[in-house]
């Protein structure tokens, strides 16, 4: 009977699909935007589309895996649910070409592979002969050199790390070193390992960082602390803490940064931190290098403003962007999550923006609860965790030729990128970078006169300096030798006149008036 | 001695700090009309440093142009400055009319306006690098104008160095009140003009209904 609901269903689908598919293409259910030089929002061209969304109906072979367990009921809640998925919290895509979705409402890990066909399902764990399940977990990390899964399975405190067949290695738990303070509790929320085997965990109620294991599960402390801004408040408690005595500082409250909220870590080691707090402003994305400091700011992001440049305002309450995950694409590109705004903003490696897409709302393409993301080459997924599924944007036509101009740009191809570059503008007249980049090139040809032009367009000052010095040095070697040339011979028929004058040879027909 | 014209007073008062404004106190020259003159350079020399300056060095935000504040930059303050000056130096005894004052501030300014626009002018020639340049004609344009300032007050107003200075101080005082003042009174005519326009839309329901 079910199976023949299932197949009408199916059916309806598809003609529905066929018929709105085409019409359905070619508009998103966002407007596309970028920022100007002066921080304005402009239009811009889609430079990713969403292509399709994701639930758990849509995973095959998930269906027939709950069915085929023992004591299945179509019409019980509980088994109903586990259909479908119950506000997924992460997704990864491994080295191997898996997709890992965390179903945090099912207590499960569903593993498929990029055709959406289910490979494997990760809920109950052998430790020692022990069996382990999990308790809403949250985040999940592949190792690329040694193939171990590690879950954070929050609500249980606790960290696996596990083979392919759920056979539990290790247990990461609350570490009871001295540092860790023990009125803190455990959560941990995501998890990553580098090369060395290090795991690095954020835990919520940590501000210090993330939490930091070595290859043999010892702690080893925290790991990327974000800074205290200087805000009024805390600049003043500075001033009264250097004249306060010790007893008085004691009682005074500690100023502590906010901590971070999601992470992630590229092919150089290198971990990307992201904070949602849409009260702070600092620190709110971080690459972090080994030694804990922010390298972004080394590029001047450090006053960059990462996601939505001004709030939206409603009638009783302001809107801030607040991203809630990073993951690090292929090139290099820095894709954020905005939760508060269901945004993804795309910026290449040197923190430019390059697209905008999503927003809020039931549409394919907008997010009612977006709580991660994950790139997989020209793909993005976005997880909702209310609309339970997962979003999948692909790169358009145009987002392909952005990223091949960005690429070739940021690698120091300044005369390769300049077609590329050109067929951006033909797309998108407000698109910034692409003048940018085409008066880079016309400055490595020394064609000083188009790129003063393409600079001026951009409004980039810094460099149309640049390009006016070449452009004025060679008016100056052009000129200057005649003009030179010039003043010489008419000082000298000035001189010689004047002399003439003074011995009464000639009349000069008018003098200078001297004294008053 | 000193038989100058009117344009040629200009330069002499410009030329000598010291002594030219007692000088052109004392032939009682000074014209209104050259006054009036150097004002509106002035204000074209503000516009043109936010709106023509350099590309390389500054450009302001493009999208939007009110003309306004540049009027209340120029005449707004120096009539502002004039007037403030005018009243107080009545508390202090000192001698200057009010056209006299006028003249004098707006002669005084010559050098800043000049300094400035050369400024703007070379912008366009030169890269970041020799800024310096232009640095040097606008500071040296403004350090001018402050000599002359003070001499011009003291000059008008036959008043010791630091009773002018203090003149100065108290006239910019008296503008800041001046200009509080004004901001009340603004706020004050528009409640009324609402009262009015709600009485006029009271009654005319009335007559409607």
């Amino acid at each position: 009977m079910s199976g023949i609901k299932r197949l009408i269903a199916a059916a309806g689908a598809l003609v529905l699909t066929l018929s709105v598919a085409k019409s359905a293409y070619a508009t998103e259910s966002y407007d596309p935007y970028g920022y100007d030089r002066w921080g304005d929002a402009v239009a811009s061209q889609v430079g990713y589309s969403a292509e399709e969304f994701v639930d758990g109906k849509m995973i095959n072979g998930l269906y027939e895996r709950i069915e085929a367990k023992e004591g299945f009921d179509y019409d019980d809640e509980d088994w109903k649910v586990q259909l479908q998925f119950k506000e997924p919290a992460d997704i990864f895509v491994s080295h191997d070409d898996k997709l890992y979705i965390v179903d945090k409402g099912n207590n499960r890990i569903v593993i498929t592979d990029f055709e959406w066909n289910l490979l494997d399902i990760l809920d109950k764990f052998d430790y020692n002969g022990e069996e382990y399940t999990l308790n809403a977990p949250q985040g999940v990390f592949v190792d690329p050199y040694t193939d171990y899964i590690y879950i954070c399975d929050t609500e249980n405190s606790r960290v696996l790390k596990c083979d392919k067949d759920c056979k539990v290695d290790r247990v990461f738990t609350k570490p009871t070193s001295e540092i860790y303070s023990q009125d803190l509790t455990f959560k941990p929320e995501k998890v990553v390992v580098d090369k060395a085997g290090n795991v690095y965990v954020v835990v919520g109620s940590v501000t210090k960082g993330s939490v930091m294991y070595d290859i043999n599960g010892e702690f080893l402390g925290f790991f990327g602390a974000n800074r205290v801004e200087a805000t009024a408040e805390i600049v003043m408690n500075a001033f009264w803490n250097t004249i306060a005595t010790q007893e008085q500082r004691d009682r005074s409250l500690r100023s502590t940064a906010v901590g971070f909220d999601n992470f992630d870590i590229d092919d150089m080691g290198f971990i990307y931190t992201v904070s949602e707090s849409s009260d702070v402003k600092s620190d709110t994305v971080k690459k972090v290098n080994p030694e804990g400091t922010n390298i972004l700011s080394t590029l001047g992001a450090e006053e960059m403003i990462f996601g939505d440049h001004s709030p939206a305002y409603y009638s009783i309450y302001t809107k801030e962007s607040s991203i809630v995950d990073i993951d690090i694409g292929p090139n290099g590109e820095l894709n954020l999550l905005d939760y508060a705004h269901g945004r993804v903003f795309q910026y290449d490696k040197f923190a430019n923006l390059m697209f905008v897409m999503g927003g809020s709302g039931n549409q394919l393409g907008t997010f009612l609860n977006a709580t991660a993301i994950e790139t997989n080459g020209d793909l993005i997924y976005v997880v909702d965790s209310r609309k339970n599924g997962i979003t999948v944007f692909k790169r358009t036509e145009f987002g392909e030729i952005v990223t091949e101009a960005t690429n070739l740009y940021n690698s120091g191809y300044y005369d390769e990128s300049y077609a590329p570059w050109m067929e951006v503008i033909k797309r998108d007249g407000n698109y910034r970078r692409a003048y940018i980049g085409i008066g880079n090139a016309l400055l490595n040809q020394e064609k000083y006169k188009e790129a003063m032009h393409y600079f001026k367009v951009a409004i980039s000052r810094k460099r149309y300096n640049r390009a006016f010095e070449g452009y004025r040095d060679l008016l100056l070697q052009k000129w200057l030798t005649p003009t030179v040339v010039c003043i010489i011979i008419i000082a000298a028929i000035v001189f010689i006149l004047k002399t003439l004058d003074k011995f009464g040879v000639i009349k000069l027909p008018f003098k200078r008036k001297r004294g008053a | 001695m000193l038989d100058l014209t009117q344009g040629q007073f200009v330069k002499h008062v410009v030329m000598h700090p010291f002594e030219g404004f007692e000088d052109l106190r004392w032939k009682k020259s000074g014209s209104m009309a050259i006054a009036t003159v150097i004002v509106f350079f002035l204000f074209f020399q503000q516009l043109a440093y936010n709106r023509m300056y350099g590309f390389q060095y500054y450009t302001d935000y493009d999208k939007v142009f009110n003309i306004i504040p540049y009027i209340f930059r120029s005449f707004g303050i120096f009539i502002l400055y004039v007037v403030c000056n005018w009243a107080m130096c009545t508390l202090f005894d000192g001698e200057g009319s009010l056209r006299n004052i006028y003249i004098v501030t707006a002669y005084s300014l010559i050098p800043y306006i000049c300094g400035y626009l050369i400024g703007t002018l070379l912008s366009h020639f030169l890269i970041k690098d020799e800024y310096i340049f232009i640095q040097t004609f606008e500071i040296i344009g403004l350090a001018w104008t402050v000599v002359l300032f003070i001499s011009a007050m003291k000059a008008v107003h036959q008043f010791t160095f630091f009773k002018t200075i203090l003149l100065i101080l108290l006239t910019l005082v008296a503008m800041v009140l001046c200009v509080f003042l004004l901001v009340l009174l603004l706020t004050l005519f528009q409640q009324v003009i609402i009262f009015i326009f709600t009485l006029y839309t009271e009654i005319s329901y009335r007559f409607r209904v």
